[in-house]
């Protein structure tokens, strides 16, 4: 292995290597996340050389996102299986708004929304992405994901009015209720 | 208010508090990756089986033809692997798997959604030349395989050569239950609002 490789791939991993972690933690137990970090960081070793220029940590959050998408088929393998044995309903892993503590208003809408807003939200507001970089980890168009992003906060938005009208019986002119 | 929205969510990050991994830590970590072959052969998973409860036997095979070699690594998902994958289906009452069609159903069970033209059927094997991806995969070419026989395949629909199918597939096995079948107008239109 030249050591220009192994350089170039330390560069690489300077930058991407703690939001990947981070992007994999929210989105995995604790437990899982450093090992799928390993699976990530592997990936990223033997295939970066075809990392676009400019764009590699979006590039390393695509990987990210297929390693953690087979790695939840695999759960769902197990939980099926367990489940079938066990004869009780199917649970998916949802975020707990108690996770959450400093705005469990904002948690319980987020938690309310489908798994595909959740995660171009959470790619827009914690990985703090771009549309156009959303559109490169997700491989849709940048007009899609901008429609997409769009829509996923006006439903957050609906999500945080409706608990709102809900839990106070007035109508609240506090926090991101106008559509967006 | 976008950037107000942004800066909400941001606060309830559950990752914003994370202390990194050590020095220590990660220089072990990334001495470990780096001292893995970039060659290293891609595992063969081919024979690997996994068993799930639909009664229309399905084998998604996908031949890997270009990009999606980029993730051959150990834990490479089935769309990107370069040889052929089975996975075999088929124990259970196939009605109990059926749910109604809508786009948001679509959306959400299809990990793999391709148009493609049938290119050739030889015995249980059905090859598609895949024309439009709409989600996974970027291959060109897509192998159904229904071991039992060309009418298990996507709940009984014939394949013609020629002909264009709209298909969806979740953990390597094909949707049936309208969730797959011929490209008609109707059925690309929910594609493309599904997959938009």
């Amino acid at each position: 292995m030249s050591d220009e490789r192994g350089r170039l791939f330390e560069d690489i991993a300077q930058e991407v290597f703690e939001p990947l972690r981070r992007y994999l933690s929210r989105r995995s137990s604790p437990a899982d996340a450093d090992d799928l970090l390993a699976d990530v960081m592997l990936t990223v070793w033997r295939r970066f050389d075809d990392a676009p220029s400019g764009r590699e940590l979006a590039w390393c959050y695509g990987i990210a996102k297929r390693v953690l998408a087979n790695h939840r088929r695999s759960q769902s393998r197990h939980l099926r299986l367990v489940q079938r044995l066990a004869a009780e309903p199917r649970q998916e892993f949802t975020p707990d708004p108690a996770d959450f503590g400093p705005d469990p208003e904002l948690a319980t809408a987020l938690a309310s929304l489908s798994e595909r807003d959740r995660e171009l939200l959470q790619l827009w507001a914690w990985e703090q992405l771009e549309p156009r970089e959303i559109a490169f980890v997700l491989e849709i168009s940048v007009n899609a994901a901008t429609l997409r992003l769009g829509r996923a906060k006006k439903r957050l938005a609906d999500s945080l009015a409706g608990q709102n009208s809900e839990g106070t019986g007035h109508k609240s002119g506090e926090g991101i209720q106008e559509p967006l | 208010m976008t950037d107000e929205l942004r800066q909400r969510l941001a606060r309830i990050d559950p990752a914003s508090g994370q202390p990194p991994l050590s020095e220590k830590q990660r220089n072990e970590l990334l001495e470990r990756i780096m001292s893995t072959p970039v060659t290293e052969p891609t595992p063969d998973r081919t024979g690997r089986t996994w068993t799930v409860a639909v009664a229309a036997v399905a084998v998604l095979v996908l031949a890997v033809a270009g990009g999606m070699g980029l993730f051959g690594g150990a834990d490479n998902p089935p769309v990107a692997t370069d040889s052929p994958l089975e996975l075999n289906a088929g124990e259970e009452d196939p009605m109990a798997m059926c749910i109604v069609f809508s786009t948001e159903e679509l959306e959400r069970v299809a990990e793999i959604a391709f148009e493609g033209t049938v290119t050739s059927t030889e015995g249980a094997r059905v090859a598609l030349a895949v024309d439009t991806w709409f989600r996974g995969g970027d291959v060109t070419t897509v192998v159904l395989n229904a071991p039992q026989g060309m009418e298990a395949l996507i709940g009984g629909i014939p394949f013609d050569v020629g002909s264009q199918y709209l298909i969806t597939a979740q953990d390597g096995t094909v949707n049936y239950c309208g969730f797959s079948g011929p490209s008609t107008p109707d059925l690309r239109a929910a594609f493309e609002e599904a997959f938009a």
